[in-house]
């Protein structure tokens, strides 16, 4: 009873990781589209929900790599995964208080390694796999996806700028909507997996799967629905916002920096790799803008991607292990995970309201905004 | 060392096919416009043979643009 307890705190606490990854990423996921208007805002993520939604069905190697190559599944308790999630949200929340670079996978992969670092020591984490899986992949995708960018967008100016301005720029935005809708399924196939990958360890730590086994159908399901509806409902505030967060590019370089974080992140997925998406597309936008002006790239960017390579992983790792000491100074059993559970969701809305709060403090008011 | 503990085969293999269908879509799909703006160009020209040489180089380029997309596809789903 108290073993499903915890369970069932896991897997709600991983899906509810998995709805913010969705309502955090949508951002990067439609940007490109809707400012070069490829897409009208309500259609873009509408578009990219479903996308998600139906990429997080086309694979499983992510969600195997997490469950599998990254800690030992057999070492570890329901609790380890717990403390590992918490640290993650933890490392998560810290960083949007203070405004720096992450990366919600890797703060994931990190949470975890921690939490079982302290609960079964680093014998239990499988370094091979950490390191030639997650950190390895994890500093290549972003410099790939940054030179298919800029090729890419050199052949295209090469190919067909010498047309019509107006004809080139209709094209690529028809372009845009497949190449949009790949970024979509190729963020929700990646990103939602390491959720199934948790899920599942969770499961296997349990005894409710065996270590051979595959991911439940279920597992897929729920994740898949909880990126789907985070990717929906955090469209709604980038539309609000949009019009002082996107970058100013062509159609042209929009096409190119789709199709180079949805080509790094397919082929990465489909080779298991849990990927940054968020850094790809990244890497794949600021290739595209450095391939026609190396001006126009903001390069502040990509000093704040090296930071979160560099912090994401170890600190969410002090924050898994940190959390894991916690609950079991608590006693380590249901009521230690109930009571931490609680104290987290205490925490993260009273942040929430803080910073909303200060937001609208800080804000001008309507007068002074016109003036 | 870091060769011991890295499938190099599969990064290497990932660089590979992500470099190909990022750059090679984007080529194809390029050669699309530029097939169909000359195609319309030529056309109101009067130039039909140029126009139908340039209608089907958009074409292919689609066909070549569209078959890549569907491989990348049924290659992850088979796996």
């Amino acid at each position: 009873m108290s073993a499903d307890v915890i369970l069932a705190i896991v897997i709600a606490t991983a899906l509810a990781f998995d709805f913010t990854n969705g309502f955090h990423d949508t951002a990067n996921v439609v940007a490109t589209s809707i400012s070069t208007r490829a897409m009208p805002p309500r259609l873009a993520v509408g578009f990219a929900a479903i996308l998600n939604f139906v990429g997080a069905f086309i694979s499983l190697e992510v969600a195997a790599t997490v469950a599998k190559d990254v800690v030992e599944s057999g070492a570890i308790t329901t609790t380890v995964v717990f403390a590992g999630l918490i640290g993650a949200i933890a490392w998560n929340l810290a960083t949007w208080w203070f405004g720096l670079p992450s990366s919600s996978s890797h703060a994931l992969i990190g949470g975890v390694v921690g939490a079982t670092i302290a609960a079964a020591g680093t014998s239990a984490v499988l370094g091979e796999g950490l390191l030639g899986k997650v950190m390895i992949p994890a500093v290549i995708a972003p410099m790939l996806a940054f030179v298919v960018g800029v090729v890419g967008i050199n052949l295209a100016y090469g190919i067909a700028g010498r047309e019509r301005p107006g004809t080139v720029s209709r094209g690529f935005r028809m372009g845009q909507v497949v190449s949009g809708g790949l970024l979509a399924l190729a963020h929700g196939t990646n990103d939602a997996q390491k959720t199934m990958g948790v899920i599942t360890l969770a499961l296997i730590a349990n005894g409710t799967l065996s270590e051979s086994a595959g991911v439940p159908f279920w597992v897929v399901a729920s994740a898949a629905t909880a990126i789907a509806l985070g990717t929906y409902m955090g469209g709604w505030r980038i539309i609000r916002t949009m019009g002082t967060r996107i970058i100013k590019m062509d159609s042209a370089q929009g096409f190119s920096a789709q199709g180079a974080g949805a080509a790094v992140i397919l082929t990465s997925t489909h080779f298991g790799f849990p990927l940054s998406t968020t850094q790809v597309i990244s890497g794949g936008v600021m290739g595209s803008g450095a391939g026609k002006r190396l001006s126009v790239v903001r390069w502040g960017v990509a000093g704040n991607i090296v930071v979160a390579w560099l912090l994401t992983l170890p600190a969410a790792a002090g924050g898994g292990a940190a959390v894991f000491g916690l609950t079991e100074l608590l006693g380590g059993g249901a009521a230690a995970v109930v009571i931490v559970a609680a104290l987290s969701a205490f925490g993260s809305v009273l942040l929430f309201l803080r910073r909303n709060r200060s937001s609208l403090l800080a804000a001008p008011a309507p007068q002074e905004a016109t003036a | 060392m870091i060769a011991t503990v890295v499938d190099t085969k599969e990064l290497w293999e990932t660089v590979v096919a992500a470099f190909v269908a990022g750059v090679g879509v984007t080529a194809s799909f390029s050669f699309v416009i530029l097939g169909a703006a000359r195609f319309a160009g030529l056309r109101r020209a009067d130039r039909p043979l140029a126009a139908g040489a340039f209608g089907a180089l958009a074409v292919v380029a689609l066909i070549v643009a569209l078959a890549a997309i569907t491989l990348g596809m049924i290659a992850m789903l088979s796996k």
